[in-house]
Order: structure tokens, then C-alpha cells, then sequence
């Protein structure tokens, strides 16, 4: 079937990263594409890493003039493309908080004509972010996040991370509050990502599945300069 | 305490608030338009002011007029609208009042580019605005730095009344890093600390209490007189609020020197360097003013150091401050990009190797 993923979140939550782990994994198996719809940050771009994404034959949708001066923050008009061409998979990695998802309510009457079952939107959380750190940020961010995007979203991510910091702990607290999210709003947990070594501690710690969703094995993409200049970090 | 993952804007104006900021006057330029657009959803919520001001040149006046009060206030900026505050700030060190100013340093001159940069370093550092004035300025290489130094930030700029500034460079705003933050402090403020705030007067209160806020003294022998007072305030700053960071300087050959993101850059290639053989070390200051000339004085006049190497984001502007240290004892070179284009610990190495071949 055919599959549209849209990746919405808090900002810096790590959308850009999955968006790119979810199109890689879909190369693998048929035609996939990729769109940048961020229009809030020209900080980050998926088209700094054009060269990975082409090796593996996934086509790139970026923002007009991404990564230069001139930058536009502009919607492209092949944004349509992946409405109109025949792709066994779309990935949608768009701005962060209520303010990027914006970006989507334009394409309101293209995801309305999805088939029941093709579209994902999914909801990125990292509760180690200030601004979705507690049960009742994550619910308001929701709310905001689906008025401002004209789509409901369909599932969460717990993604909680502290970047190179990651340890056990992480997956295990996200676990407990998204948990309690999904209580209260009937949002299912749809997956819960990580760094594989980490992946594996969380799952054999025996919790309850449905609060999990599908585990996922990430891959860092979206290395930053600064990674390698991190080891001179005065915490 | 637990981590939470931050990015620098977010984190700088959380820990201002944290400090007891509770007026932000500013307008948006990238890369920092985080820290107002953070502050505006945070103000509201600690009972503080967030105000978008139509220029950055309105924004430093209301920082000025608000800083009158005795309150906390802070503005951000970068490089261009930062130039745009100058006048302003003139005004504020003038009047001798405290506020945080952040510069978030890209590319320059005039509009640049939205990349990181540390081209404001003169700018900054030897004057800006007219006059004889400084400001105390911070060069943090870290969120986690930028975090602590927010903490005291505003006691230095009471205490000493004058204007503080964090001279950061575009990669400290948009960098995530784990960080630990400080508790909220219960601020207020006290008009018996600070009786020179204009907290309010009217007719038939002692006229010896009325604050003025100014910086015109129109009688030379009175501007002389105000002179020579901040002049005295800045030689007390000098003396006492030099901060800097030594890291592997005890046997090293060769010393680098560097602030901000670039000395971290600089740090990996110090430990590269030394996995070759080569005996390298890092002086960064943290204080660019007061420029601490004397410890990094001491540290070239150490034996066995042949030479530094002054790495900056710049065409060498820090390295001005560096040559006035050494004073001619060891030989100093450069190495740097204009721009926005960060030095690379490869360059780095290859540097010094080229100064060690006596190239």
C-alpha cells in the first residue's frame, strides 16, 4: 500500500532525523520521496545532505534556494508531486511546534483525498525538550499542532533523547509520560525510536507493548559540525 | 539535576529569566530570533514584559529607559542590528546603567551572511559607540557556559553599573547541547541598593534623592569629573573580573589561542596535536574585556614555548589583544576565515605544523 508519512513535532524534537530514517528504510523497498516543508528554521536542511539521500535514489523536495542567502522560505511547487506521481512511499519533514505545521494546512484537500490507511501523522516527542517536558506541554502542543495543520495526528514517537548524552533512561522516561499522554487524549503510541544498542536495553525492560508501538533502529544522518567539537563541553 | 537537550537560544534566554530578567526588548534577525521568539512565550508566564520593538534602535532605548528603573533587562541582536544598537549603548554605559546585550555574532560586514562569524570582536571589545566606555564582555565556548555566566551576569553589571555583553557567535545560539539549568532566582528590586534607579519622585521629597538618568554633562570640568569615575569603575573590572581557561599550557610548545566556539575547535586540535608528538596547548579567554594580558603573558613567557597561534573566525582581531600581551617576547601568527567560514581543526594542525617546519 501505498504510504504517506508526516513527521510534525516539537521543535528540535528530532523530525528531520527520522524523516530521513523513514525515507532510507523506504528506498529499500520501492520509490520513495522526500520533502523539506521546514518554513520556520534555515538552519537545518535535508539538501545538505543531498548526496546520501540521491545515492539511494530517493527524490529531495526542498524549499527554493535551500541553504543559500536568499533562501525564500517558499513552498515549492513540486510539493504537488507527491500527490500527483505514483510513489510507494512520501515522507513529510516539516517545521517545528504549531508554527511549522502551518506549512501543511495548504495541502488540506490533497491528504483529504488519501485512502483511509496511507496517511501517517505522526507526532515526535522528545520529552528532554523544554517545551514538551511535561504532560500537559505535549497535550497543548497536540491540540496546537492538528488546528494549525487541518490533520489529526494518527500516532506518537517517542523519541526522547539528550543528543550524544543518550543513555537508558531517555526511551524509559518518555516511555512513562507519553504513556500517560495517550491515556488521556487516545493518541496511540505508534513507535518508539533510538540508537539501536539503547533500543535493545528498553525493550527488554518488559513494558507494555501498545505504549511502545513498532520499535525503530535509527541511523544519525544529520551530523552537525559541532559533534566533533563537543568533547571540550565544560558541564 | 536533570539534563535537558537545549538549544543555545533557548537556553541563553531561559537562564536570563532565570536570573531574574523580566524585560526583553528586541527585534529578529537570524541566527538569533530564537531567543526573542522564546522570550515571548516565556515573559508572560514570570510576569515579565516581551516587547517586539520597530527597530533595534528603539530596542536599546527602551533597554536604556527600563535599566533606569533598577529593573533586569536584556536585549538580543546580531552582528548588523547589533551595529544599529550602538548608539544606544553609548548612551547606557554613559549613564552607568547595568543591562545583558547579546550579540549573536554572523557573517559581516553589513548584512553578511546568516552563518556563524566572530567579526564583532573590535566591535565589541574597543569601543562600538562614541566615547570612552567599555562594556564587560563574555565570550562563552559552550550552552552550558553561556548558562553559567548568565547566572552572575547581572550582579557584575549592578555591581560595576555598567552594560554587560555576550559576545557569542551564531553556532553558541543555534548548537543543541544537554545542559543543567539553574534555579529560578526570587529577584526584586531593592531602591536601597540601588538608589541611583528612578523608581519615582515627586514634589516635596528630598531633592537629594531625586535619581536622574542621563548622559549629558554639558561643563567640560563635570564631563572630566564623570570620566575619570568610569575610568576608575573599569580599572576595578580590570582587576578583578578576568576569566580565562588554560588547557594542556604546562609543557606546551606551542600555544593556541582562541575564544568562543573557535577555541573548542582549537581544543581538539590542541589533543590531536599531542597524539602526533607535538606539544600544543590552548589559552582562551573567557573575559575578552578585560582581556586578561598578563596571565597569557605569563603563560608565553613560560620556557620551551616557541610560538603562538591566534585562531578566529575573523580577519584577526582578537590577535591584536594577543600581540599587546606578549609584547614581542615569542613570535604570534594567524590563522583564520573572514566570513562565516569556521576554522578546522585539519588547518589548525596543518598551521602549526607549517610554524614548526619554520615556514
Amino acid at each position: 500500500m501505498k504510504k504517506y508519512y508526516v513527521m510534525i513535532g516539537n521543535y528540535g524534537s528530532g523530525k528531520t532525523e527520522l524523516a530521513m530514517n523513514f525515507a532510507m528504510k523506504a528506498a529499500q523497498h520501492g520509490r520513495t520521496e522526500l520533502l523539506d516543508l521546514d518554513m520556520v528554521n534555515t538552519y537545518f536542511r535535508l539538501a545538505e545532505h543531498g548526496k546520501l539521500v540521491n545515492m539511494k535514489e530517493i527524490r529531495l523536495v526542498s524549499p527554493n534556494y535551500a541553504c543559500s542567502g536568499i533562501e525564500t522560505l517558499s513552498l515549492p511547487a513540486e510539493v504537488a508531486s507527491a500527490f500527483d506521481m505514483d510513489w510507494d512511499t512520501v515522507v513529510f519533514d516539516v517545521g517545528g511546534d504549531a508554527v511549522g505545521s502551518t506549512a501543511l494546512g495548504r495541502y488540506h484537500e490533497d491528504f483529504m483525498a488519501l485512502a483511509p490507511g496511507e496517511l501517517e501523522v505522526l507526532n515526535v516527542v522528545n520529552i528532554r525538550r523544554p517545551l514538551a517536558g511535561t504532560v500537559e506541554k505535549i497535550i497543548h502542543l497536540q491540540e496546537e499542532m492538528e488546528l494549525h495543520s487541518r490533520l489529526k495526528i494518527t500516532g506518537m514517537i517517542n523519541n526522547t533523547n539528550l543528543a550524544q548524552m543518550t543513555g537508558p533512561a531517555e526511551l524509559r522516561d518518555g516511555y512513562e509520560m507519553i504513556k500517560q499522554v495517550s491515556e488521556i487524549t487516545g493518541v496511540p503510541v505508534a513507535y518508539t525510536s533510538g540508537r539501536k544498542e539503547l533500543l535493545d536495553i528498553f525493550l527488554a525492560e518488559g513494558h507494555d507493548p501498545k505504549y511502545i508501538g513498532t520499535p525503530i533502529a535509527i541511523d544519525t544522518y544529520m551530523h552537525r559540525d559541532w559533534d566533533s567539537w563537543v568533547k571540550g563541553l565544560s558541564l | 539535576m536533570a539534563l535537558t537537550l537545549m538549544k543555545g537560544s533557548e537556553a541563553i534566554a531561559e537562564a536570563a529569566i532565570r536570573a531574574g530578567a523580566r524585560f526583553f526588548f528586541g527585534y529578529p534577525i537570524t541566527p538569533q530570533t530564537e531567543i526573542p521568539e522564546y522570550m515571548s512565550a516565556r515573559m508572560p508566564e514570570v510576569g515579565g514584559c516581551f516587547l517586539q520593538a520597530e527597530s533595534e534602535v528603539a530596542a536599546i532605548n527602551m533597554v536604556y529607559g527600563a535599566a533606569g528603573t533598577g529593573a533586569r533587562v536584556i536585549t538580543s541582536s546580531s552582528s548588523p542590528g547589533v551595529s544599529l544598537k550602538q548608539e544606544g549603548i553609548s548612551y547606557i554605559a554613559g549613564a552607568q546603567l547595568p543591562c545583558v546585550i547579546l550579540n549573536v555574532m554572523r557573517g559581516g560586514p553589513g548584512l553578511g551572511s546568516i552563518q556563524a562569524s566572530q567579526g564583532d570582536y573590535f566591535q565589541g571589545v574597543k569601543g562600538g559607540g562614541n566615547g570612552d566606555y567599555h562594556l564587560l564582555t563574555y565570550a562563552p565556548a559552550s550552552i552550558q557556559e553561556a548558562i553559567n555566566i548568565m547566572t552572575f551576569a547581572f550582579d557584575k553589571a549592578e555591581q560595576y553599573r555598567m552594560p554587560v555583553l555576550f559576545l557569542a557567535d551564531g553556532i553558541i545560539a543555534q548548537m543543541m547541547e544537554p545542559v543543567e539549568m539553574p534555579e529560578m532566582v526570587d529577584y526584586k528590586v531593592d531602591p536601597e541598593k540601588k538608589p541611583w534607579a528612578a523608581t519615582g519622585w515627586k514634589p516635596g521629597d528630598d531633592p537629594a534623592k531625586r535619581a536622574v538618568i542621563n548622559s549629558l554633562f554639558i561643563n567640560t570640568e563635570d564631563l572630566t569629573v564623570h570620566n575619570d569615575h568610569l575610568q576608575a569603575i573599569y580599572a576595578e573590572a580590570r582587576k578583578n573580573e578576568q576569566m580565562w581557561e588554560e588547557y594542556k599550557l604546562e609543557d606546551a610548545e606551542y600555544i593556541i589561542t582562541a575564544f568562543g566556539t573557535v577555541s573548542r575547535i582549537a581544543r581538539s586540535a590542541v589533543d590531536e596535536l599531542r597524539e602526533m608528538g607535538i606539544k600544543a596547548g590552548l589559552f582562551r579567554p573567557i573575559t575578552v574585556w578585560p582581556f586578561p594580558y598578563e596571565h597569557l603573558k605569563a603563560a608565553a613567557d613560560r620556557e620551551g614555548v616557541k610560538a603562538l597561534l591566534d585562531v578566529e573566525a575573523n580577519e584577526g582581531q582578537m590577535l591584536e589583544d594577543v600581540k599587546l600581551a606578549v609584547n614581542g617576547a615569542k613570535h604570534v601568527d594567524f590563522f583564520g576565515h573572514c566570513g562565516s567560514l569556521m576554522p578546522t581543526t585539519e588547518e589548525i594542525k596543518a598551521k602549526i605544523l607549517e610554524m614548526k617546519e619554520g615556514k
